[in-house]
């Protein structure tokens, strides 16, 4: 077959209670007349994305669940195989954010167990139903050692910036393991250029 | 922009595509130059847009000009919808316009339809 065109793969999950906008962040929220259409009808499934991080070409495979999270069925198939997990909550709403524990715990039980995770604090865009404070997002993340940020999937706030700052993360985690990697030469300053691969918004 | 169901020769070099292969309605790359190789078949492919009233008969045209992958992460940028019979359709995975294409589940090949996207 053709040749390879990465360097590559992740593979990521979205996980979180159910409504908290998991589906809006992987399958975006357009206004447009694209929503009455066959593809919004069945749904998707996963997207790859291609990003460039430090020179190397890397493909992200970012699953969505199918409603599972809603029976909390969430089990060892769907977590196989993942390098990194959004664990997503709503801000507007206070047992979505209690629940991540819960799902922390899940993640423990059934996924790798060097995943990388990331919470995000979704629906940022609605101030006026904050319930969660941005300090309380922060403290959890801390206290798990897991980063985070507010999103907007409606508003298209900090989304590409999350996932492009995930399979950073696991790019610093692969980078150790690969025997005759040359990977460590070109760790120059990685903010930067998180910074010019496409960011929504800021 | 060029119209590829008029003039698609003049898009296939030694079989592959010559430029990169983009989304009709936001610029998304889907493939790179020479990713991708031309067959031609007849298909069924849902149009873009239905009317809201017969989702359950979605209408569809024949297509017969397509790229093919034979590894899914060949892509650049593109998203798969859930399964319906042998197949996920293929969207952009920006605007998620779609169908542009669809993967085939039993061979793992997957097709974009050329009048569905723009080469430049
Ligand atoms: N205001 C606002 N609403 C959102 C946002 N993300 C999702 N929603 C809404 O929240 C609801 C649940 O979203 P969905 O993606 O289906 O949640 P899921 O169950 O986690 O997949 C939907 O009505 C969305 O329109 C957001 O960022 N801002
Ligand atoms: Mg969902």
């Amino acid at each position: 077959m053709a040749k390879k065109t990465y360097d590559l793969l992740f593979k990521l999950l979205l996980i979180g209670d159910s409504g908290v906008g998991k589906t809006c962040i992987l399958f975006r929220f357009s206004d447009d007349a694209f929503t009455t259409t066959f593809i919004s009808t069945i749904g998707i499934d996963f997207k790859i994305k291609t990003v460039e991080l430090r020179g190397k070409k890397i493909k992200l495979q970012i699953w969505d669940t199918a409603g599972q999270e809603r029976f909390h069925t969430i089990t060892t198939s769907y977590y196989r195989g993942a390098m990194g997990i959004m664990l997503v909550y709503d801000i507007t709403n206070e047992k979505s954010f209690e629940n991540i524990v819960k799902w922390l715990r899940n993640i423990d039980e059934h996924a790798n167990e060097d995943v990388e995770k990331m919470i995000l604090g979704n629906k940022c865009d609605m101030t006026d139903k904050r319930i969660v404070s941005k300090d309380r997002g922060e403290m959890i993340a801390r206290e798990h050692s897991i980063r985070f940020m507010e999103t907007s999937a409606k508003a298209n706030i900090n989304i590409e910036r999350a996932f492009s700052e995930l399979a950073e993360a696991i790019l610093d985690k692969t980078a150790g393991k690969e025997p005759g990697d040359p990977i460590d030469r070109v760790m120059v300053d990685r903010r930067q250029q998180s910074n010019t691969t496409k960011s929504c918004c800021n | 922009m060029p119209n590829c169901s008029e003039n698609y020769e003049s898009e296939i070099s030694d079989g592959k595509n010559i430029r990169s292969i983009t989304c009709k309605f936001c610029n998304s790359v889907i493939l790179t130059p020479t990713s991708a190789s031309f067959t031609s078949f007849e298909f069924q492919l849902p149009l873009m847009r239905q009317s809201k009233t017969n989702e359950q008969n979605p209408e569809s045209e024949a297509v017969s000009l397509f790229w093919s992958v034979g590894d899914m992460f060949t892509f650049q940028n593109v998203g798969f919808s859930n399964t319906v019979g042998n197949n996920k359709y293929l969207t952009c995975a920006d605007c998620e316009a779609g169908p542009i294409g669809y993967h085939d589940i039993p061979s793992k090949i997957s097709y974009v339809a050329l009048t569905r996207v723009l080469h430049c």
